[in-house]
């Protein structure tokens, strides 16, 4: 497929330009691989936000919100007596008026591309405003950065099933959640991976008797599990130790949990960390705990420093990117025991910790920035065929 | 245009130009551009066919080319070959005429095929059902294609080449195609399945892709060409022999009678006589060899019973079976009973004929169901003559010499009446009763006309002690529109005129009152604009509408918020108790012995108990309310005591002066609560939600210190909440035990009479655990077979089958006496004490069997993955009360000889009962209530029953 790389207009839209969270994070970064490649990105928010995420300066694309804040969401009466207030239907057609005016704006940017442009609509949100822009002559995909059991349980599952029906094709993040979509009546839908951020020029030496943590610390990251894991391990591996990297609201009550469990002599509080490589270098194991993931990060970069990991299975992604007993080792979702029997072999075996680092390394780089655009700039191309 | 990424060859055929048109059209609009359509015609085809063509590539813009080939009528292998010369596509894909691409198909196609590098990519497709009015995948092909994955050899996929699946929705890599020179055989009618087969074996790579590819594709009718569609099968099984490994070929052949013969056995019902002759004549051709005998033996017994008369050449006997597979259970011929005690249908020993396993000869005539077939219909004005024969089984029927009566009934759908005809003649030979009569329809059946107008045929066989009733089975040709006869409804002949019979989908004889006459069909159209036209459309929605309000306040939601908001503001009463035995699905377990000990004592309590469904089974005196129902709430709110073994539900709040008694419901071998990784995994809400359930406890009872490290610290107990008294519910267990030692086991309880236990043979409880998935009380086969049990043991034992109370066991038949259902007894206890030997898997039932000390066999053949998915506390190999067996034939091997088996496990059974149930002493109803209900224990003198002060 490779070989017609031609330079197009990408517009890139998200429901915000600067919301602190990760589909942000992957807006601009695609957006800055895309622009190194030669492409023009346009990357457009549906809102701009107050919670506000650090974005390097100067970001090198051009950003453009639609509102200069959340839009208010549709007005829907409840009840004869609602539909007569005045007042919230002078509001509902502003909120129209408003709307239509977006869904203009947004089609005079997409009239600027020439022929071959792409528009990769990253969150189902967003396509309220691009399901009634003018898209003639783009290509428009459509995508999911969650997995496909994590899309049932919400409302995103019926947005999804709606907007993206009808699209050229639209992406999920593993081959795994795309073939559960198929079996779903969608056949328009594919799979693209996250791309690994960097390779640190030197993997970790493994040489510290640390296993690192790394992520918010709320329910969704199941720390509480990773404590009841450590619980089991600990009094087999008196020389190890456990390093929790990251803040969020359950701090307090894990930290008393830790203390209940008597684990204060063996879990160091690290709190939120910059320097992720860094983190990594002073630990030999990785191990993640979570309830629900997407296509995690922190698995990447842990590999990407050669650290072997011990993770849940929770979601298709994590199998994707560990390959249990080749380059990291899995549990069952939610099983403490098996965890804890993960632990217990990665900190056993040095030998074994050293091979394992050593292929994660290796085969984490088919998630590497270079492949993926490549991938990205193929599926441009296949789309126009 | 430049080369096309996909070549779609189409071939017209039966579906004339309409059919062309829709299946060019769909690849037309395929999302993927670069895709090019193959038109195939005969050259001496039809000239509208031709047009049509022509017109499609005409506005095409040269995507669609149009060939043309010398072909003798029907050999649609010659055109498909014509179109695969002239494809020019990297993928080439041979669509039969109707059959529609999905939008994306060959952009998944070609996807999968060029990230992969495949030689060939399948895809899922779906045909037309029965009618034709829905789609459906075939059902085998789900598990093929449950992850999209590319193979090396078909072998890693052999769904592949095992069922049909290549025969439409693949594509195949050009240059494969002519590498390995595939073409069509021409001399085949049935072209494709061998075509698709041999392409899976000799081609490299195979992407399979779980999308849809191609819809609308033809039911397969195997009655058309049997002849061509065996000798395609023969010869992909000559492609299977040469290409595959062992046993693939078999496991066609197995496939090939489920997914062809079988079914077209389940049609002849369907068809008229003269297409079932045709049908068998030509299977008895070329059937015999086709399959082997052994996968002819891996068919249930009906289905293969009417393989091989099909393979016999016996239509009448063909379409007995089909009757037979589309109404389970009932007796459609008459049955053999073989020197060896087995079952055979119709005479002769054939082992593919044994019906044994149908359990039929356990029933005897009046509780078996008959196949009773009409043979004539014959109408003459309001004149019907009926006649029919009834299918006996050779074990049993009438009273010989006891003088035969019949009625014909006809009873109106929903059942409320029925008018009832008596049959003339009655003769009665070795294999069935003939039956003849003449009714008069017009005076005999006198409907209303309104709401009562569809009645169903049946028929009652009495012997004077007996009565048996059947369904009149009939050919679907039997009767047509030339059949009728008047008819005189009691609101006049405006109502309907005629009564029309026809036959059920269900396959037997109705009759309809329907509308010939010009008077009769305008009065049916008035009143059909009537409840039609608007304002009753209107009316009927509004109607609709406050029936969903009315529901809205019988839902849950709405009740425990009322609860929440209005009903826990009650003063709460004092001595009012609530009881709940697992969630209200029956009157046993410690509930019921705390109860009973309450009334033994004749505390002053007022005591409620809640139910589920059905009263049934409830002492007679006590005060039962439905569980979720108004009063429920009510009790609930205003009780000072909760007493329950599971959990109240879970939304509901306990009123602040209540004292919760949770007796809980087993000791604890697979994970529960929070230890249970479906828990851990749950979101923050929802495992908050449990936890605020599990602390409305204020007392929970224990049976050991296992408990203590198990079940209170799974759920997160306070120490203060522990009751350290065992389970009430095993006071009787540990006064069973007692008795045994002194007096010994006999005279047995007198449950054992209401079941009808006989005292020669010992009784086996089986009870096996739940198994978690799918919805609740589903009937799902034992892992034990019963049927083999009885079988083995039948003089020996009686086997009891519990189920666990949230589901239902399916019992085989079984000959009378030897397996007995007991899910629906309320008190385990009871059955426990009767039991001789249990056998059980992980249930919690072992715990409190260990108390009578009597042998517990473990029956777990999935015990390794049980253990691993659900979590144990405990190695159960190590510590097991008694053997534990991984498979039926060492069950079978440990009961034949239990004494022997039994040996070696008395100290590990006292030390497994001291370990799990150290606090079962025989006193636990008397200690809970002493501590539970200590404020209202009145000095003896004064007592008063229960029921006092009402």
């Amino acid at each position: 497929m490779s070989g017609s790389r031609e330079v197009r207009d990408v517009f890139i839209v998200s429901n915000s330009t600067d919301e602190l969270g990760g589909v942000t994070g992957w807006t601009h970064r695609t957006a800055r691989l895309l622009s190194e490649r030669g492409h023009r990105v346009h990357v457009v928010g549906i809102h701009a936000s107050a919670l506000k995420m650090a974005l390097p300066e100067p970001l090198g694309h051009p950003v453009t919100a639609l509102y200069p804040a959340h839009p208010p969401t549709p007005w829907a009466p409840e009840g004869a007596w609602d539909r007569l207030r005045v007042a919230a239907r002078r509001r509902e057609a502003a909120r129209v008026a408003e709307k239509r005016r977006a869904v203009a704006r947004l089609s005079e940017l997409f009239r600027t591309a020439r022929t071959g442009g792409v528009v990769i609509v990253s969150q189902v949100w967003a396509m309220e405003w691009v399901g009634e822009a003018d898209t003639s002559g783009l290509r428009v995909i459509g995508m999911s950065h969650e997995s496909y059991d994590y899309s049932r349980a919400s409302h995103r599952y019926r947005w999804i099933k709606d907007h993206y029906a009808n699209l050229d094709r639209w992406l999920v993040l593993t081959e795994e959640d795309a073939d559960l979509w198929a079996g779903d009546g969608m056949d328009n839908v594919g799979f693209m991976p996250n791309a690994l951020a960097a390779l640190p020029d030197v993997p970790s030496p493994r040489r510290e008797k640390a296993v690192a943590s790394i992520g918010r610390l709320t329910d969704q990251k199941g720390v509480d599990m990773l404590l009841d894991t450590w619980a089991l391990v600990a009094p087999e591996r008196p020389d190890w130790r456990l390093d929790v990297y990251g803040a969020g609201e359950d701090e307090a009550d894990l930290r008393a949990r830790c203390t209940d469990l008597g684990l204060d002599g063996s879990v160091r509080w690290r709190g939120r960390t910059d320097d992720v490589p860094g983190a990594l270098a002073a630990s030999s194991v990785f191990v993640q705990s979570s309830r629900g993931e997407g296509f995690p990060l922190a698995l990447l970069e842990a590999m990407a420093s050669g650290v072997p990991c011990a993770a849940f299975d929770c979601a298709p992604g994590v199998r994707e990117i560990v390959r249990d007993g080749e380059d990291g080792l899995l549990a069952p979702a939610g099983d403490i025991v098996a965890l804890a029997d993960r632990l217990l072999r990665l900190t056993g075996n040095p030998r074994m910790r050293d091979a394992m680092g050593d292929r994660a390394r290796t085969a984490v780089q088919r998630f590497s920035e270079a492949e993926i655009m490549d991938r990205w700039e193929d599926l441009f191309a296949f789309l126009e065929r | 245009m430049s080369t096309p990424d996909v070549s779609c060859v189409i071939t017209a055929g039966a579906g004339g130009e309409a059919a062309l048109r829709e299946s060019v059209e769909s690849v037309l609009d395929q999302s993927l551009r670069a895709v090019e359509a193959l038109v195939v015609l005969p050259a001496d085809g039809d000239a509208a066919l031709r047009a049509a063509a022509g017109a499609l590539a005409g506005r095409s813009g040269g995507r669609v080319r149009v060939l043309t080939a010398e072909a003798p009528a029907g050999a649609v292998a010659v055109l498909r070959n014509t179109g695969l010369d002239a494809a020019a596509g990297t993928y080439v894909l041979v669509l039969d005429d109707g059959e529609l691409l999905r939008r994306h198909a060959c952009r998944n196609l070609w996807e999968a095929g060029t990230r992969t590098g495949a030689d060939l990519v399948a895809g899922r497709w779906s045909r037309l059902t029965g009618d034709g009015a829905k789609e459906q995948e075939p059902h085998w092909q789900h598990a093929l294609f449950a992850r999209s994955r590319a193979v090396e050899r078909f072998t890693q996929a052999p769904g592949l080449a095992v069922h049909d699946a290549l025969v439409t929705g693949f594509c195949l890599r050009r240059e494969a195609l002519e590498q390995h020179g595939l073409r069509y055989d021409e001399d085949l009618t049935h072209s494709g399945i061998l075509f698709g087969a041999l392409a899976a074996a000799v081609v490299g790579r195979i992407a399979l892709v779980r999308r849809r590819i191609v819809t609308r594709r033809a039911l397969p009718d195997g009655g058309r060409d049997l002849a061509g569609l065996v000798e395609a099968h023969r010869r992909v099984g000559h492609v299977l022999v040469a290409q595959g490994p062992d046993g693939l070929c078999e496991e066609r052949d197995r496939a090939f009678l489920r997914d062809h013969l079988v079914p077209l056995v389940r049609s002849f019902v369907l068809r008229p006589a003269a297409e079932r002759d045709r049908i068998t004549a030509t299977a008895a051709r070329v059937l015999p060899g086709c399959v082997t005998e052994d996968a002819l033996l891996t068919l249930p017994p009906v289905e293969r019973v009417g393989v091989r008369l099909l393979e016999r050449g016996d239509p009448d006997g063909v379409l007995t079976a089909a009757y037979a597979m589309r109404r389970r259970g009932t007796v459609a011929a008459p049955l053999t009973l073989g020197g060896d005690g087995r079952v055979y249908w119709g005479s002769g020993d054939d082992p593919v004929l044994d019906v044994t396993a149908l359990g039929h000869q356990h029933r005897t005539f009046g509780e078996l169901r008959l196949m009773n077939r009409v043979t004539r219909y014959e109408a003459d004005g309001g004149r019907v003559l009926l006649a029919g024969r009834l299918v006996l089984p050779g074990h049993t029927g009438p009273e010989p010499d006891a003088p035969l009566t019949a009625h014909l009934e006809f009873r109106v759908r929903d059942g409320s009446r029925a008018f009832r005809f008596p049959v003339d003649e009655l003769r009665r030979d070795t294999t069935g009763v003939a039956w003849r009569t003449r009714v008069h329809l017009t005076r005999g059946l006198r409907p209303f006309g309104v709401r009562d107008t569809v009645w169903d045929a049946r028929m009652v066989l009495e012997d004077g002690r007996t009565r048996s009733v059947t369904d009149l089975f009939a050919a679907h040709d039997l009767v047509g529109p030339a059949d009728r006869s008047p008819a005189l409804p009691r609101l006049g002949r405006t109502a309907g005129d005629i009564w029309q019979p026809y036959v059920t989908l269900k396959d037997h004889l109705a009759l309809r009152l329907d509308a010939r006459g010009r008077p009769a069909r305008t009065a049916r159209r008035l009143v059909h604009y009537a409840t039609h036209f608007r304002p009753a459309r209107r009316v009927r929605l509004l109607l609709r509408a406050l029936r969903t309000r009315r529901d809205r306040l019988h839902a849950r939601g709405f009740k425990a918020r009322v609860y929440d908001s209005w009903l826990l503001r009650l003063p709460v009463r004092k001595g009012a108790v609530v009881f709940e035995s697992h969630m209200g699905r029956c009157y046993g377990d410690s509930p019921r012995a705390v109860y009973e000990e309450v009334r033994r004592r004749g505390l002053p309590l007022r005591c409620v108990w809640s139910y589920e469904s059905s009263p049934a089974g409830f002492p007679p005196g006590a005060r039962l309310v439905r569980r979720w129902s108004w009063r429920y709430l009510w009790a609930l709110a205003r009780a000072e005591f909760w007493v329950d073994n599971q959990g109240f539900p879970q939304q509901l709040r306990k009123p602040s002066g209540t004292t919760y008694l949770q007796t809980w419901h087993g000791s604890a071998y697979k994970r529960m609560g929070f230890d249970e990784t479906r828990v851990r995994m749950q979101n923050a809400p929802q495992r908050e939600r449990l936890q605020r359930a599990v602390h409305r406890f204020d007392h929970f009872l224990v049976r050991s210190e296992h408990d203590v490290r198990t079940l209170a610290r799974a759920y997160r107990l306070p120490e203060e909440a522990l009751l350290r008294t065992g389970y009430p519910r095993n006071d009787a267990l540990v006064a069973a035990r007692a008795r045994d030692e002194a007096e010994g086991r006999f005279p047995r309880p007198s449950l054992a009479a209401e079941l009808g236990l006989p005292d020669h043979r010992e009784v086996v409880l089986y009870a096996p655990t739940f198994r978690a998935g799918g919805g609740r009380r589903r009937r799902r086969p034992l892992l034990l077979d019963a049927a083999r049990f009885a079988e083995r043991f039948g003089d020996r034992y009686t086997l009891l089958v519990r189920a666990h109370y949230l589901e239902a066991a399916s019992l085989p038949v079984c000959p009378p006496g030897t397996v007995v259902d007991v899910s629906g007894h309320h008190d385990v206890s009871e059955l426990l004490a009767l039991a001789d030997i249990l056998v059980t898997d992980y249930s919690s039932i072992m715990f409190d069997y260990a108390l009578l000390d009597r042998p517990v066999v473990l029956f777990a053949p999935d015990l390794d993955a049980y253990a691993a998915e659900r979590g144990s506390y405990f190695d159960l190999r190590e510590k097991a009360p008694g053997p534990v067996v991984g498979t039926e034939d060492e069950l079978f091997a440990v009961l034949d000889r239990p004494k022997a088996a039994d040996a070696g496990f008395r100290e590990r059974r006292a030390a497994f009962a001291e370990e799990f149930g150290g606090y079962d002493r025989g006193d636990a109803a008397r200690a809970v209530v002493d501590t539970v209900f200590a404020r209202h224990i009145v000095p003896a003198r004064r007592a008063r029953t229960g029921e006092a002060g009402r």
